[in-house]
């Protein structure tokens, strides 16, 4: 009898993540019925939705046993570099290109350097991290640039598509496309492979090393994305947007939704419900009143407490 | 009559649906050497890690000299006194190889520091007991397989284990070497340990056990003393009749020396500083050229090089006439090349993916439509794999990590068959593997050469170099010294060959 809890944890532990959700938005709901209107809901995902794009980019990278801690400042430099692009007179597509662009050839560079020269993933995208906020510094300088007079930008983040604002759609396009990738292309079993074993993946006639490279490129773009998302949302951009901290709530997302930072397995399907995890504390605790600084710490012991209860499983 | 050192009774355990051990009662005695034997997935592996306290049985108990222990608990197992040297290696690979023998019982010294010199004293003597040689400050991991394994036996016996459990632990060692690890048995025998051996090699049994178990399907079926038993006997128990028919039949089958003359792979003068040197051969179409030697001949690195996965630094290779140059693997294998490599835990499998995911890793193109996976071939290339190379259990959906080490083996010999290499090289492939599956892969192997595939077999079990080959190569110290007819050079001449005796 006295085995039947541990088997029962066991069992239960697989679902830990969407079990404390349920918990959680039961007891929000209780304490403020206006947490369960659908416009808050939508409010939720539409808060979410920068980091999502982060984590959805991140959890690739993850899973291969690699990280990226520069995502911070791309998105400050690619919102700078596609509002630059626009006062510059360029037209929006090639503006967005221009901001895009900025996380492929951050993400382009972490990549070849983790891959080919094979340093540490963490202090090549710190390093990167220091280099790229810099770089945002020297050409937006440290204060806000208003957006005006370009409609159609500011729309990206703020404006309403079908009854849900376009942020939204972007991040289910976003979610939708790389769950498709992992599903159904060779590239997420190859994501998996080389997560559980790079060298076997070689000797299985893979090109580890490019890969690798791609997946640091798409987490950068992923970062490129949010960040026009933000500064088209909160119609400013600026060289010290996505600061420190950002990087730590994509990270946290993935990992909640179950990839291990040591590589392997992993779901770019459960790093939604990681990132909707975070995303329904915060506004929960922001409806209750709670103070900014209770908010931190109560946010820091449930994402320990999360984990360890995932940990658990082994 | 003595108590024995330990004893199981009535050990089961259950996975799902699948009895991977029913009722099994197992003993051995002080100062006995008991081999424990069946075909793969049998359940020796799950009944020694019973014994570890690595797998919690779910019925049955186990005493150790007539004391029920609790089970389930590795580190109680320790404190009783029992070691285990598993199939792959537990060693922490950055760590050195004295902090790896003393892992967790360091000598303390001032301040609580580990005592490194008294450390590496420790270790010099221990191996000195042993008549082992290793440098106690070499890092475990870029030593070869061969040493890592002494490093497991010297960390068993500095826990001065009065139960010593071996699963497979001559894998990947060569005769002499395991020739060494039987003295080193013996004298532990002498001492009172009580041993148990797990191997497919039934030489090794035959030569160094007392008693012998036999398990099949998850039960002991038999139990006797060595003397006992003949070799047949065993095989049919452990595999059933027909299969040890067919085993006895792989023995004798017409070779092939020279193939069809087609010549699909020419080495010439290939050399890679420090490690081979001026290797020179011909690999023709329909035959199987075995390349034997000793542990440390460098006949992996060789098969690396000529598989694009290292860089040669002279020399030439061409393949179907063609000069060729490979710089990754992935071009290797556009040219038809197949690999098998040694160490299907370290460079073969993806443990955590499932058996479908192995079994089609190094042909995605094939089953893939346009960009996409094509689940339903996927599938059907599974399948038919699983049922080529008989995979027990067939679940497909089943990740590798979770397979006996002989089906693991067989995974990863099908997932290059997927490919339908022209050339198919494969290194050690029936290591860890049961003698029926043995054959059955010997079968894969011949129908793969009647088909024309040219096949490179490096092997250090002269018992599979005699059974496979058409020809033999041998290689001694990065030098390639000899390429014989299989036919035309007896056992003995081949030893002393490999041994350098030229
Ligand atoms: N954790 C597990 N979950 C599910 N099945 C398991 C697990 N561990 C072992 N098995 C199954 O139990 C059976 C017995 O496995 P075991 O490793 O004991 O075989 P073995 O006799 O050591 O074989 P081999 O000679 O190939 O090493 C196998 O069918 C294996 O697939
Ligand atoms: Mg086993």
């Amino acid at each position: 009898m006295i085995a039947s809890v541990p088997a029962l944890g066991r069992r239960l532990a697989p679902h830990a993540l969407p079990l404390a959700m349920l918990v959680i938005i039961i007891a929000f709901a209780v304490s403020e019925p206006a947490f369960l209107k659908p416009d808050n809901l939508i409010g939720i995902v539409r808060q979410v939705a920068i980091t999502g794009i982060m984590a959805v980019g991140m959890t690739f990278v993850i899973m291969t046993g690699g990280i990226d801690l520069s995502v911070g400042p791309v998105l400050a430099l690619s919102g700078v570099i596609a509002l630059f692009s626009l006062d510059a007179g360029v037209p929006l597509p090639l503006s967005i290109v221009a901001g895009l662009s900025v996380g492929l050839v951050v993400g382009l560079l972490n990549g070849f350097i983790v891959a080919r020269l094979e340093l540490p993933p963490i202090i090549v995208t710190l390093a990167m991290l220091s280099m790229v906020r810099g770089s945002a510094l020297l050409i937006g300088g440290p204060d806000l640039h208003p957006i005006r007079g370009h409609e159609a930008y500011a729309a990206i983040g703020s404006g309403d598509f079908l009854g849900l604002p376009i942020s939204v759609h972007l991040f289910a396009a976003v979610t939708v496309l790389m769950v498709l990738v992992q599903k159904l292309t060779p590239l997420g079993l190859l994501v998996a492979a080389i997560g559980e074993n790079e060298r076997a993946a070689r000797l299985s006639g893979h090109r580890t090393r490019l890969t690798k490279m791609a997946l640091y490129a798409i987490c950068g773009v992923g970062a490129a994305i949010a960040g026009i998302v933000q500064s088209s949302q909160v119609h400013t951009a600026s060289a010290v947007y996505g600061e420190f901290g950002t990087e730590l709530d994509v990270i946290a997302s993935v990992v909640l939704g179950g990839t291990s930072l040591m590589g392997g397995n992993g779901s770019i399907a459960r790093t939604i419900l990681g990132v909707m995890f975070l995303g329904i504390i915060n506004n929960g605790m922001n409806i209750l009143n709670v103070p900014i600084d209770i908010q931190l710490i109560a946010k820091g012991v449930i994402i320990a407490v999360s984990l360890a209860l995932s940990e658990w499983r082994a | 009559m003595t108590t024995p050192l330990i004893r199981g009774r009535g050990l089961g355990r259950i996975y799902g649906a699948l009895t991977a051990l029913a009722d099994a009662d197992f003993e051995v005695m002080p100062g006995e050497v008991r081999g424990l034997v069946g075909s793969n997935g049998a359940g020796k592996s799950t009944l020694v890690k019973i014994l570890t306290g690595a797998v919690e049985p779910t019925s049955g108990t186990v005493e150790i000299m007539g004391e029920p222990v609790k089970l389930g608990d590795p580190s109680e197992m320790i404190r009783r006194g029992v070691a285990c040297i598993y199939q792959h290696s537990n060693l922490a690979p950055a760590m050195s190889v004295m902090d790896n023998v003393f892992l967790g019982r360091q000598p303390v010294g001032r301040f609580g520091r580990i005592d490194k010199k008294k450390l590496e004293a420790d270790t010099r003597a221990l191996m000195a007991k042993h008549g082992m040689a290793i440098d106690p400050l070499a890092t475990v991991g870029n030593l070869p397989t061969v040493k890592q394994k002494e490093v497991e036996i010297l960390k068993a016996l500095a826990l001065e284990a009065r139960v010593l459990l071996m699963d497979e632990p001559t894998g990947w060692l060569s005769a002499a070497d395991v020739a060494r690890l039987h003295q080193t048995i013996r004298t532990l025998r002498a001492s009172g340990v009580a041993i148990v051996y797990i191997s497919h090699m039934l030489d090794e049994i035959f030569s160094v056990c007392d008693t012998v178990t036999v398990m099949r399907d998850g039960r002991v079926i038999a139990e006797c003393g060595i003397a006992e038993v003949r070799r047949a006997r065993l095989v049919e128990l452990m595999v059933g009749e027909k299969l040890a028919r067919d085993s006895a039949a792989a023995a004798s089958v017409a070779r092939r020396p020279g193939g069809t003359g087609e010549i699909r792979l020419a080495v010439r003068d290939l050399s890679k500083k420090g490690v081979f040197r001026d290797i020179s051969f011909d690999l023709h179409a329909g035959e199987i050229l075995c390349l034997t030697g000793l542990i440390g001949s460098k006949r992996t690195e060789l098969m690396r090089v000529i598989f694009g996965a290292d860089r040669a630094d002279g020399g030439s290779m061409t393949v179907a006439g063609q000069t060729v140059d490979f710089h990754s693997p992935g071009a290797a294998m556009a040219a038809g090349i197949g690999f098998v490599p040694e160490d299907r835990h370290r460079d073969g499998l993806m443990l955590g993916l499932s058996m479908t995911d192995n079994l089609i890793m190094s042909t995605i193109p094939q089953v893939c439509r346009s960009i996409f996976l094509d689940r339903s071939r996927v599938a059907a290339t599974a399948k038919r794999l699983v049922a080529d190379l008989a995979i027990q259990p067939p679940d497909v959906n089943k990740p590798a990590r979770l397979f006996s080490g002989g089906n693991q083996q067989k995974i990863l010999v099908g997932k290059w068959l997927n490919l339908g290499p022209k050339i198919l090289i494969l290194d050690e492939p029936t290591v860890g593997v049961d003698v029926g599956a043995k054959a059955e892969i010997y079968g894969i192997l011949r129908a793969q050469r009647d088909a024309g595939a040219a096949i490179l077999v490096v092997s250090s079990d002269l018992e599979e170099v005699t059974t496979v080959a058409d020809r033999i190569a041998v290689m001694v110290s990065g030098r390639m010294v000899g390429i014989h007819d299989a036919d035309a050079i007896d056992r003995s001449r081949l030893i002393e060959e490999i041994g350098g005796v030229a």
